[in-house]
């Protein structure tokens, strides 16, 4: 029995740490913004499109192997610098205060349009990188071999939701962003300028959507198409994990990490349903999810 | 007077394109079965309520044909059209039961959740579904009458355009009529019908359960004219464009979906042979749409709506 | 009002215009000889498609270059089957309503064949299924216009059990991760019924079926290194075998287990597939067999490949010339049938029915049920003194017509009810040299 649990254990955290980065990002632009970006998933797999073809042109130039690390950073920087200030002025910040059906819209022809924007940019063949997967070797646990590169993303995961606490609570950035989510109008009045803080939430949360996308480049290959899977995966995290919460979207991660493993040892058949069933008996039961309070406005 | 000549025209000239191509009468047929599905968006969007996954009801609608012409060897056009028709509203009556319960944000993640589920379900359940390889769809019959492929085709675009107009004038009855009417009430200020004892929940089930049967419609259309169902047919990004058609077309009158979406499928078919970024443009033109022509949108964007707390 | 009054009148105009164009359809010999060609060329089955693709090319260079069929120099058009299901539909629908389009060459994808069928029947073009291998085809009705010159799973997956049998006499625990649809569930199936057939106390222990295009299979190795198999069966393909072969690679699956990839060989050249698994080719397609190396046409095929596309044609490439050679005989042979007159689509059917085509690796025959009979080639990677990457080594070439069920019969009960000595009468793994 111990011998399957712990490789069930293992797998888990491993899937659970990939879905976190992206569905935190969605939920925490949610929390600041309100707004619930339909595109989000997009940047998940520019980011990922980014670090492969970066890590490919390291390799492809002779640069040291190692480089190949840091440059999973650069690119989930770089992909957040471009679009994240870019696309929050022009679009996003039009749709503020409209009504949902206007923020989906939107946000729905923004995906559309990044999605060509791949093709166009990264062509249509699928990408494989995986120099940091190997460089870190691997360890066996309850007689499965896993990679070390698994257990760094559950590692660099616990590390964001602890560095994502720490911004919010005891920065001045993390103070003006919980004043904009408590009250709007009311920062706007006390002189906070709502307006960069807005782009900086919503740039913060494109960088981990991408930096998700680059983490998981390393232990599986780039396709077209994987922006609108990842896309209603990271929606249903946070959605059970209630939008706006970032504990909410850490544990709400394990919970459909575990569903889909523990679907895909026993109960092949439903790999794929596991994670919406999960969603769709917890919002029945709390529409808000797990860690939402009604008025959805909590960081 | 001008209004009805201009739409038997309309009707007419898209019944002889298709009659003299085709792939174009297969082309239009597909779009006007979607622009039924997007006809049940815009009742909904009505009420201010967005749905993420008003796809599945299309798809329950497409696979009913299927799981009826298999399991109970029902073959006849017309059984298969109401039987998937009244499958889909039942479905309606059942999800819209739990659903209406919800706006917002938590109305669109709920059927966007409803509809993964099932989508998920659809492509996972090989031995009941067909899995991602989806079902075939027999031909129909048609009063017990078996005809030639290209007949069937025939009589399948003609009785979608000829549903246009009928279905149409029921649904504009319907919006007409105080149930109607009180969708944008709902959509204004719910809290003021519910000081004069309006059934909200009452409202919204008759508009939930008529926008799958719908979208119901559309679906059982489609599996007819394309011969197969697919899970895919669910998917999420089939809701969004539901809802885009609609949309661009207009939520306002009856006709705007099958506008939009007509428009849509014939730009395409023009835009494939020039250029493969069609998602570019198509998202581009929503922005544009969105953003530079609010007034031509019912509702949906009435700058004197105060945004709804959640 | 007048836009309305000029679109009408002008689908007044269309409408006659086709009727008119109908009419004066007739067997002259066209000018060009359209070719609807459909195959993967987008996304991660693109790896596996392309090689088809560009075969198409190839060849209809070639016989262009040669004076095209009869002097009619094909015209192809090449349709992506990754926009899915309704598209290609659609896109098959549209090219059939030109009428220089006289053939098909469609599809790569079970599913798509399977889709297109009903329709096929309906528009009563030649359809050649050039890759798809579902034995589901065939098996739930006629299709008179339909034909698949490379044969269904059957002996496809047949060979391997036997092959498997052979090189591992003493296995017990078999695991399975196939794409999830008609191909995977199919291969399975059959695999598994063979199997059992021949070694009953075989035991299956995992069965996953990730969907295609997966890019990550993680956790499917973690599930099937826990299930302790001694064997581990595969049928995915394309940009799905190479993530596999990727991520199972360092977490010890191809030490722990004997591996058989069904379509390895299509990989052999973009991923480095270890020693000792068993590949195939799904049929007798390699460029490299013996019968290859021996065919003159076929050395200059792939010479000429290799110069155009700076690669080896791996099996899906030759499966996609072989299918150029067999739509070039039957309007050849429907020439011959009618007097040299160009054929109708009814004659060149007629002439794809019951026909033996000698391909570039092979012979291909049509059975009454449009299906075809070809050898099975099987064997295990082994380093090439003059490849950069591995190739196949202890072949078997089973004979095709031994391992295909009669027609109209059920394909597992067939396979349940072989006789007791059925192996020892095949061939076994190194006697194909």
């Amino acid at each position: 029995m111990l011998q399957i649990l712990i490789p069930i254990l293992v797998d888990a955290l491993a899937n659970a740490a990939l879905i976190f980065f992206v569905a935190v990002g969605l939920t925490l632009v949610f929390s600041v913004l309100r707004i619930l970006n339909v595109a989000h998933g997009s940047f998940y797999s520019i980011g990922a499109y980014a670090a492969a073809s970066l890590g490919l042109w390291i390799i492809g130039s002779g640069l040291p192997a190692w480089l190949t690390f840091p440059s999973l950073l650069v690119s989930a920087a770089l992909v957040a610098g471009i679009f994240g200030p870019a696309i929050e002025r022009t679009i996003v910040r039009w749709t503020y205060g409209k009504s949902e059906a206007v923020q989906i819209l939107v946000t729905f022809g923004l995906f559309l349009i990044l999605e060509d924007l791949q093709r166009i940019v990264f062509g249509v063949n699928s990408l494989y990188e995986d120099t940091p997967m190997g460089l870190l070797g691997s360890v066996t646990f309850g007689g499965v071999v896993y990679l070390n590169y698994q257990l760094l993303l559950i590692g660099l995961a616990i590390l964001t939701i602890v560095g994502l606490k720490f911004l919010i609570g005891h920065t001045r950035l993390g103070r003006l962003i919980a004043a904009v989510v408590a009250d709007r109008e009311m920062s706007q009045a006390m002189g906070i300028n709502t307006d960069r803080v807005f782009m900086i939430a919503f740039t913060l949360g494109i960088f981990l959507a991408a930096l998700g996308g680059a983490l998981a480049t390393p232990t599986s290959g780039v396709t077209p198409g994987l922006g609108a899977d990842t896309m209603v995966l990271a929606f249903a995290v946070a959605a059970i994990g209630g939008l706006g919460r970032i504990e909410g979207a850490a544990v709400a991660a394990l919970i459909v990490a575990v569903a889909r493993v523990l679907a895909i040892y026993y109960l092949p058949a439903l790999d794929a349903v596991a994670p919406y069933i999960v969603m769709l008996v917890v919002l029945l039961i709390r529409p808000y999810g797990l860690f939402g309070s009604v008025a959805a406005r909590r960081i | 007077m001008q209004k009805l000549l201009l739409i038997t025209v309309a009707l007419v000239a898209v019944c002889a394109a298709g009659i003299s191509t085709p792939w174009l009468q297969f082309a239009l047929t597909l779009a006007i079965a979607k622009g039924f599905a997007a006809l049940g968006v815009a009742v909904l969007l009505r009420a201010g309520l967005i749905s993420i996954g008003h796809a599945m009801f299309f798809a329950i609608g497409a696979y009913s044909v299927a799981f009826l012409g298999r399991d109970l060897g029902l073959s006849d056009f017309v059984g298969l059209l109401v039987g998937a028709t009244f499958i889909s509203a039942l479905s309606g009556v059942i999800i819209g039961a739990f659903m209406v319960r919800y706006r917002a944000i938590f109305f669109a993640m709920l059927n966007l959740a409803v509809s993964m589920v099932l989508f998920s379900l659809l492509s996972k359940l090989y031995s009941y579904t067909g899995g991602t390889d989806g079902m075939r769809v027999a031909s129909p019959t048609f009063f017990g009458i078996a005809a030639a492929e290209q007949t069937i085709d025939l009589i399948l675009f003609l009785t979608t355009v000829l549903l246009i107009p009928a279905v149409g004038l029921i649904v504009n009855a319907y919006l007409k009529s105080p149930l109607g009417h009180s969708l944008s009430a709902v959509h204004t200020n719910e809290v003021r019908l519910a000081y004069l004892s309006v059934p909200v929940g009452g409202i919204l089930m008759v508009a939930y359960t008529l926008s799958a049967a719908l979208a119901g419609l559309g679906g059982a259309i489609a599996a007819l004219a394309i011969g197969h169902v697919l899970p895919e047919m669910a998917y999420w990004t089939e809701s969004g464009h539901l809802i885009l058609v609609a949309v661009l077309g207009g939520v306002g009158g009856v006709a705007g979906p099958f506008i939009g979406s007509t428009f849509l499928e014939l730009t395409h078919t023009v835009a494939a042979g020039i250029t493969d970024s069609w998602s570019m443009i198509v998202g581009i033109a929503l922005l544009v749409v969105i953003f530079f022509l609010p007034n031509g949108l019912f509702g949906l964007f009435n700058p004197k709506r105060k945004e709804r707390a959640i | 009002m007048s836009m309305f009054r000029r679109t009408f009148l002008a689908a007044g105009a269309l409408c006659a215009a086709a009727l008119t164009g109908a009419t004066a359809q007739a067997e002259e010999k066209p000018s060009v000889l359209g070719i609807g060609v459909f195959s993967f060329t987008s996304g991660a089955t693109a790896a596996y498609g392309l090689p088809g693709r560009n075969a198409a090319e190839l060849m209809v260079e070639q016989i262009n270059a040669a004076g095209g069929i009869n002097g009619v120099p094909l015209q192809p058009t090449f349709v992506d089957e990754a926009q899915g299901t309704e598209g290609v539909i659609t896109e098959f629908r549209k090219l059939s309503a030109d009428k220089t389009n006289e053939i098909m060459v469609a599809a790569l994808s079970s599913g798509n064949c399977m889709a297109l069928a009903p329709i096929v029947d309906e528009l009563k073009i030649p359809t050649v299924g050039w890759n798809c291998d579902t034995h589901q085809l065939f098996a739930k009705g006629a299709h008179p216009y339909y034909f698949r010159p490379n044969g269904n799973t059957v002996p496809e997956f047949l060979s391997f059990a036997l092959y498997l049998l052979s090189v591992k006499p003493d296995v017990k625990r078999i695991a399975i991760i196939n794409p999830d649809y008609a191909f995977g569930h199919d291969a399975a199936n059959i695999f598994i019924a063979a199997i059992k057939r021949m070694k009953p106390d075989v035991e299956i222990v995992a069965e996953l079926y990730p969907k295609l295009g997966s890019a990550t299979f993680q956790t499917e190795i973690s599930r099937l290194t826990a299930a302790r198999p001694d064997v581990v069966f595969s049928n995915l393909w394309g940009g799905d075998l190479e993530n596999f072969v990727r991520q199972a690679t360092p977490r010890g699956l191809f030490s722990r287990s004997q591996v058989i990839f069904a379509l390895g060989e299509s990989s052999l050249q973009n991923v480095t597939i270890p020693e000792g698994v068993i590949v195939g080719v799904l049929g007798d397609g390699w460029w490299k067999s013996p019968d290859a190396t021996s065919n003159p046409e076929a050395k200059a095929f792939v010479e000429a490949y290799r110069a155009k596309y700076g690669a080896y044609p791996v099996f899906p490439a030759m499966k996609m010339a072989n299918s150029f050679l067999y739509v070039k005989h039957a309007y050849e042979a429907a020439m011959k049938t009618n007097g040299g007159k160009w054929p109708s689509r009814d004659e060149v059917a007629a002439a794809m029915r019951g026909s033996v085509v000698k391909t570039l690796t092979g012979t291909t025959t049509t059975r009454e049920d449009n299906d075809g009979i070809v050898d099975q080639i099987v064997g295990m990677t082994t380093t090439s003194p003059d490849l950069p990457f591995p190739v196949l080594g202890r072949m078997a070439r089973y004979d095709g017509k031994a391992l295909m069920p009669p027609m109209n019969s059920d394909p597992i009960g067939w396979i349940s009810s072989l006789p007791d000595g059925f192996a020892a009468t095949q061939p076994q793994p190194g006697s194909y040299q």
